[in-house]
Formats: structure tokens, sequence, C-alpha cells
């Protein structure tokens, strides 16, 4: 442990919630460009198909994820029973709307010819506005769960849903631009993959900004700054997420949108990289959480800390 | 109706871990889970530091932020004040340790020997399991209760009861002449972090 570390480290959550709040965020951001972009006519019909596979399966994959970290998942059932004061239950009701308008915007759209008549259209439409609104709920809900618990400082913060929703729209927008860059017919993707990769730079730029701010802001408040400290000293952070989650794709991005020539691999790669940057965000953002530094009528508690391992001989077996 | 509190003399306490053990033999709580913990830091700075004892455990919130986050209705604060969680409602979201700032929250997916290198269970933790999946559970959220058993029977929290230096006090904040309530008036008693809102019932007389 750390000696200068004064907060104690939350132990609870790991990589399962944080690929769970992942997937919900690319599910969440997918569904949604996918749904912008079935308003805006037929040159983007491909995207809309990919983004509409991505965003049902993704977040029901996610949803194994935080049934797999439950503790008991057999009365998972109850998770919205309180809606009234706890996120959680109002996230899973939140969730659980936006998977059914998903998957019935899924089917309708690739299954049956319901869009085909004026009437059926309208009906699509109408289920794709509603899916917008929960599916930007969902991405906000990935950040208000963290941002709404009392005993993290750093996640404290009204910052956090707005990193973790520009975010998710980041990774929804490179799975999307992935899902185009397999599937999709080379020469007829290339020029909307262009356009994508315009899009996709502007977005990183942002998260950017977004994160520094967060980072900046967690920094200045004492009880948040030794988190903002540890996600700083972090490898993982630095490499994985600034460089090759985010200044990485930006770089491959642009290079897309200027080349003339057949770029496929190189979106493929920048959406790699950009979708994995936004699994180590939330990963860093949630194991650098920390409960805040005790202390009585202005006297601070220092050096508090609860190992979750015995310390080396304490409770060993002498040697034989 | 009593509103049970408790008052923790930080004068008195010298941090021998009494509590801590006491906790652990009434409740039987696995490697790891400390109900009633005792924390040592650092108070003050040079050349007017001193090593204080903080003996930790759950404070029993006025308004618990473990209570408001709990999507289950798991969590529940009885008439005597006392917040409980029903094992057969939680789900084991650990959404309510995150919300307690007193990290007085504990989940256990699994009961493990106290004894290293995969030793088998003495007959002893045996008894202690087989305990602790009756009252608490595993895969739950488990956290002090003040011994509500104990309470039930008349009888003090364990650890009011073997802290040798009687540096706790445990009593009903509602009686104005309780010893609990007469200390906290007397001797200023103070909550950890007020700053939190969540109203704590366990209050500290801090030395002067």
């Amino acid at each position: 442990m750390d000696p200068k570390v004064n907060g104690q480290l939350q132990l609870e959550w790991g990589w399962l919630i944080a690929v769970y709040l992942f997937l919900g965020g690319v599910g969440g951001g997918a569904y949604t460009i996918a749904a912008i972009n079935s308003f805006l006519g037929e040159s983007l019909a491909l995207s809309t198909t990919v983004g509409l596979w991505i965003g049902f399966p993704a977040l029901l994959i996610g949803t194994l994820f935080l049934m797999v970290d439950l503790g008991s998942p057999s009365r998972a059932f109850l998770a919205a029973m309180k809606p009234g004061t706890s996120w959680i239950a109002r996230g899973t009701l939140i969730i659980s709307i936006f998977m059914v308008l998903s998957f019935v915007h899924l089917i309708l759209h690739q299954f049956t010819k319901f869009g085909g008549t004026a009437d059926g259209e309208t009906i699509i439409d109408i289920i794709a506005v509603a899916g917008i609104v929960f599916a930007i709920g969902t991405m906000a809900y990935t950040g208000i769960l963290l941002s709404a618990s009392k005993g993290i400082p750093f996640w404290r913060s009204g910052v956090v849903p707005v990193v973790f929703v520009i975010s998710a729209t980041v990774t929804g927008h490179f799975a999307i631009m992935l899902g185009v860059a397999l599937y999709g017919d080379i020469v007829a993707t290339m020029e909307p993959l262009r356009t994508m990769a315009v899009e996709a730079a502007g977005l990183v730029v942002l998260e950017v900004l977004a994160i520094l701010f967060f980072l900046q802001a967690a920094y200045r408040q004492p009880d948040s700054r030794e988190s903002a400290e540890r996600i700083l000293r972090k490898t993982m952070f630095v490499i994985g997420y600034f460089i090759l989650g985010l200044a990485a794709p930006l770089i491959l991005m642009i290079i897309v949108y200027r080349s003339t020539a057949n770029a496929l691999t190189m979106v493929a790669i920048g959406a790699v990289l950009g979708l994995i940057g936004g699994l180590i965000l939330r990963q860093a953002v949630l194991v650098c959480g920390a409960l805040p530094t005790l202390n009585i009528a202005g006297f601070e508690f220092r050096r508090i800390h609860r190992p979750k391992e015995p310390k080396a001989g304490v409770g060993m077996l002498p040697p034989q | 109706m009593p509103r049970y509190g408790m008052v923790i003399d930080l004068k008195r306490c010298f941090g021998c871990y009494a509590c801590s053990m006491a906790c652990k033999t009434v409740n039987h709580t696995p490697p790891g889970v400390f109900w009633a913990r005792v924390l040592m830091g650092e108070v003050g700075t040079f050349p007017n530091a001193v090593r204080q004892a903080l003996p930790m455990l759950c404070m029993q919130c006025e308004e618990p932020s473990c209570l408001e986050v709990c999507p289950t209705g798991a969590t529940q604060k009885r008439d005597d004040g006392i917040v409980i969680v029903d094992k057969d409602k939680c789900m084991g979201c650990k959404y309510c340790i995150m919300a307690c700032p007193y990290g007085a929250r504990y989940s256990v997916d699994k009961w493990e020997s106290y004894f290293p290198d995969g030793l088998p269970l003495s007959p002893l933790e045996e008894f202690q399991k087989k305990a602790w999946e009756e009252k608490s559970g595993v895969g739950v959220a488990t956290k002090c209760d003040f011994c509500i058993d104990r309470l039930a029977e008349g009888k003090l929290p364990s650890c009011v009861e073997a802290c040798p230096a009687k540096a706790r006090i445990f009593g009903d904040l509602d009686d104005p002449d309780s010893e609990v309530s007469v200390l906290i008036k007397k001797e200023r008693g103070q909550v950890l972090n007020p700053e939190f809102g969540n109203k704590p019932k366990v209050y500290y007389l801090f030395p002067r």
C-alpha cells in the first residue's frame, strides 16, 4: 500500500462493472447514432443497420457482466423496487425499456417489411425517437451511477456523467465504424466512413476536453486529489487511454479523412483502439475511487487504510 | 421507542482492538470483515502530532446514504434507528458499499479460512461459517447492527461490553438523562465528517 494514500481504495467494483458500464455506453451510443442516421437518408442506411445490430446485443452482454458481478443474481428481479431514491433502480428501468425498444427496432428494421408502408414507417420513427431518449438515458446512467455514490469523492462530480456520455458516443461511433469497415462494400463504404472519421475526430477532441476538465476538477478537491494523482500515475491509463485510446484514433481518423486511397484497415485499427480506450477509462475511474479522509472537528486522520490481504508474516505458518 | 446511539471516548481508547475481537466472536465475521474496526491515525501536524486510535463501526446514520441507494429495499431503518440489511432481499450489487462514506459495509462472496495455504476449515471455523451464513449470508451486503440480537436479550452490543477502558457508551439518544445524551451535551460529542450530511448516531469525544 502506498503510504501516501489517505483514503481507502474501493475494491468491490472492478473489471466486470467496467465492462458493464462500457458495453452500456457502446450500446447506447451506437443505437443513438443509428437511430439519428435513420432519419438522414439512404446514404447512411448501412451505418443504421450496423448500429442497430450493435445496440441491443451490447446491452444484453453488458447486463450479463453485471449479473456475474452480483453477489446474489437470483434476486436481480428486485433491482427496480426503489426508483424513488436509487439510481440502480432507475437505471434498471431505463435500460430495460431501452432494451425492449432497441430489440423491437432491430427486428422491425431487419426482418420485416414493416417500414415499407407509411403507417409502418411512422411507427418505426416513433420507436426510434423514444429509443434515442432512452439510449441517452442509458449513456448518462452509466455516469450518474458513479456520480451518485456518496462514499467516493472522485466519482462524486457532475462532470462524470458528461465524460461518460461523450465517451459512450465516441465508442458507439467507433463500434459502428468498425462494423461498417468489416462488413461493408469497400467502394460504397469509404465515402461515408470518411464523413464518420471527421465526426469521430471531433468527438474525440470533445472527450479530451471533458476528461481534462474532469481530472482538473478532481485534483482541485482535497478529497479526490489522491484519486486524481493515482489515475495519472497508472501506466494503463496514460498509455492505454490517453495515447492509444484517444491520440492514436484521432490521428488515424484525420489520416483516413485526408487519404484518397482505401483506408479500411486504418479505420478498423483506429476504431478498435478507441473502443479499448473507452474500456480502460471506465476501469481506471473505478479502481482509483477512494473513500474520503475522515476528520473530527477539523482533525484529519491520515494513513487510513483497510488492507485486503494480511501483512507479510502475519497469519503465516512458520517455515518448516 | 428508543433511538439508539453510541458515544466513543477517544480520550479513553488506547487501540487494544478488544472491540474488534468481541465483534468477531459474537458475529462470526469472516477474514477481512471488521464491523468494529480500529483505525490508527496521526492527528495534527508537527510538532503537535499525536497517534490516535479511531474505533469505527456503522454510524447508524439518521439519513443513511446506503438506505437511499439500495435498489431492492434490503437496507432498512428500524423504528429504533438501527440500520439493518435484509439478507433475503439483497441482490449483492454493492452500491451501498460505494455510498457509505465511512466504509462500514462489506460484501463476502465466500467464507474463507483464517489460515493460509488452503488449509481446510477448522471445526470452529465450520461453526462460524454456518452461523455467518444463517445470520448475514454470502453474496450480500453486511454491516454492524449494534448487535440487535443481544439488544433483544437486554444485553449491550459486544464491543461496548468488551471495551476495557469503558470508552464506548451505548444508550438512548432521545432520553435526555441517558449517559450518552449527557456525555454528548457535556463533553460536546462530535460526529465524523458532519459535512457528509448523513447525521451519524455514533458520537466521538475528542481530546481538546
